[in-house]
């Protein structure tokens, strides 16, 4: 059987995964943490948490509130900044098998280009995911909502390094296709879709919203939303991988998500719930291939979306 | 390389009481759980089936016993919210999920032989984890320990002979009348070490007091705070400290209170 998944290559240096579970960024650290508690090398890929050109200290609290089958967060980009992440966890993520992708985080063009051209040649990263759409910061949704702004942070990115581009839009883009056709069209490897959905609750008790400029929902409330998000961008068929992102919990939501176009998932939120959430999903994707006789993940991709 | 797997558990409910007014005793049967549990420690429980609640509710360990060659381990907690309800309705012999234990404990020192104990309301769980050890340690142990009003605390014979209690009540319905940290004065400088847990509140207040206090005394305190993962990979938990931003799941939730306040 093969589900092996690879991202790039397109004559360039590739990013070829073991099997399409990934986690998702902010939600398994910087893979560190859980390197002893399970075996992590049986993941597809590990996605940083997001990393910035500075130090973040990140939000104030409350950064969290429980939603129906959900979560808002606003965590802010909490890290240690590039240059620790360069000095001090690269050379541990270069000793694993699995690959790790650097998801950055830049305030301006110039921010990106530069946490790229930093990241680029850096032994331990395999690859960059952009987030253009994290909702906890100023401005952070800008360049994911405006097709021209994205092309040209994506280009900017491209020029700066020989790795692997995912790029990661958000669900909330007006024109999610022509978002995603712009960055395909500057460079862009894969898409990550999609992010979190900026969202609101209210405490009714101090009348006030929580978090407190809102914060992004993520969790199995999203699923079908984002799951109709990819199959609209699948269906133009850009020539990129597809990576589905959003409240997948099981491994039948993957399949869902495969079924719908995508080449390869990130788990996130679920892990908070059960922390081998992803080997899971792979263990219960597996065996379903299996039984279906199904002998190359590629046979399932798209499946759902008709001719 | 994988040390010890962390994964969800089946903890069976062995019995569970109200043991005052909306404060539940829980006392759980999952020896996998009770392998490196220590007072301070923590534990995260499904509180419910299906994805709603989504997110697991962190609990500390509030008592060890042994049967039949078994450690069980206790909790102690107030109905709240949703999840807290689901879990006063499990009956002996149910199963709940569980993973853990997590986070960093309380350390008491080597030589310290006289502890002081200081709780606030539901603060007194995982405090009583730690009273129990001490006392088995062959420490002498001092507990302060304040509620709203009489019906929120626990009753005396609940807690171990060998303790001696000093109480106090916001309302007066018994003991000290007022808060516990007006009685830190008199018993600190005794203490080699102070081990504190309560409301945010209650730890603001009694930096406040201590400025006033002769004491050597290391003061260790809980932090509570909203936490997803428990396992230090969200960044929900984040308290900032003297020494910069913290996880309180990871690098607590035991903290040196001059870090913090």
């Amino acid at each position: 059987m093969n589900i092996a998944v690879e991202i790039g290559g397109r004559g360039k240096r590739g990013l070829l995964l073991s099997n399409p579970v990934m986690v998702a960024s902010g939600c398994f650290g910087n893979g560190i943490e859980f390197r002893r508690l399970f075996d992590i090398d049986r993941l597809g890929a590990i996605v940083s948490k997001g990393i910035t050109l500075r130090p973040r200290q990140g939000n104030p609290q409350p950064r969290l509130v429980e939603t129906p089958a959900g979560l808002i967060n606003s965590i802010g980009l909490q890290n240690i900044g590039v240059g620790r992440v360069i000095k001090e966890l690269a050379p541990i993520w270069a000793t694993w098998r699995v690959p790790v992708v650097a998801n950055i985080a830049g305030e301006s063009v110039e921010e990106y280009a530069s946490l790229a051209a930093q990241l680029d040649g850096t032994p331990g990263v395999s690859a960059l995911e952009l987030n253009i759409s994290c909702p906890n910061v100023e401005n952070g949704l800008e360049f994911a909502c405006h097709p021209p702004l994205a092309a040209e942070v994506t280009a900017a990115v491209r020029r700066c390094t020989a790795l692997p581009v995912i790029v990661k839009l958000s669900p909330v883009a007006p024109n999610l296709v022509a978002v995603a056709q712009a960055v395909v069209e500057a460079g862009a490897d894969a898409l990550t879709i999609a992010n979190t959905y900026p969202a609101l609750a209210i405490d009714i008790w101090s009348a006030r919203p929580v978090p407190s400029f809102g914060g992004g929902l993520s969790g199995p409330a999203i699923k079908p939303l984002t799951l109709r998000l990819v199959s609209e961008v699948a269906r133009e068929q850009l020539g990129v991988p597809i990576i589905g992102c959003g409240g997948i919990s099981t491994w039948q939501d993957a399949v869902e998500y495969l079924m719908a176009g995508a080449s390869a998932v990130q788990v996130g939120t679920i892990t908070f719930r059960n922390p081998r959430a992803p080997l899971e999903v792979l263990e219960g994707l597996e065996s379903f291939l299996q039984q279906q006789g199904i002998e190359d993940l590629s046979q399932i991709v798209g499946a759902a979306l008709g001719s | 390389m994988v040390t010890s797997e962390l994964r969800l558990e089946e903890a069976v409910v062995v019995s569970q009481e109200e043991v005052c007014q909306d404060t539940y005793l829980l006392w759980l049967s999952c020896p996998p759980l009770a392998k490196g549990a220590a007072p301070g420690r923590f534990v995260m429980l499904l509180c419910g089936e299906g994805f709603d609640p989504l997110l697991p509710r962190p609990m500390s360990y509030h008592r060890f016993r042994q049967v039949g060659g078994e450690t069980q381990w206790a909790i102690l907690y107030d109905v709240r919210g949703r999840g807290t309800r689901w879990l006063s309705q499990r009956r002996p012999g149910d199963h709940i999920w569980a993973f853990g234990p997590l986070g960093r404990g309380f350390a008491p020192e080597r030589g310290a032989t006289n502890l002081l104990l200081i709780a606030g309301g539901l603060g007194i769980a995982p405090i009583i984890a730690l009273a129990d050890a001490a006392l088995a340690q062959g420490r002498t142990v001092t507990l302060l320990y304040g509620a709203k009003t009489a019906s929120k605390l626990l009753p005396p014979s609940y807690f171990p002979t060998d303790l001696e209690i000093v109480f106090a009540t916001e309302d007066g319905s018994h003991g000290h009348h007022g808060l516990v940290t007006d009685l830190v004065p008199s018993f600190l400088p005794w203490a080699h070490q102070a081990f504190v847990c309560g409301p945010t509140g209650m730890y603001r207040e009694l930096a406040n007091v201590l400025r006033g206090v002769s004491s050597t005394a290391k003061v260790q305190v809980l932090m509570e705070e909203h936490m997803a993962c428990g396992t230090g990979i969200c960044y929900g938990c984040t308290t900032f400290t003297r020494k910069g931003p913290r996880l309180v799941c990871r690098d607590g939730p035991c903290f040196a209170l001059e870090d913090l306040y």
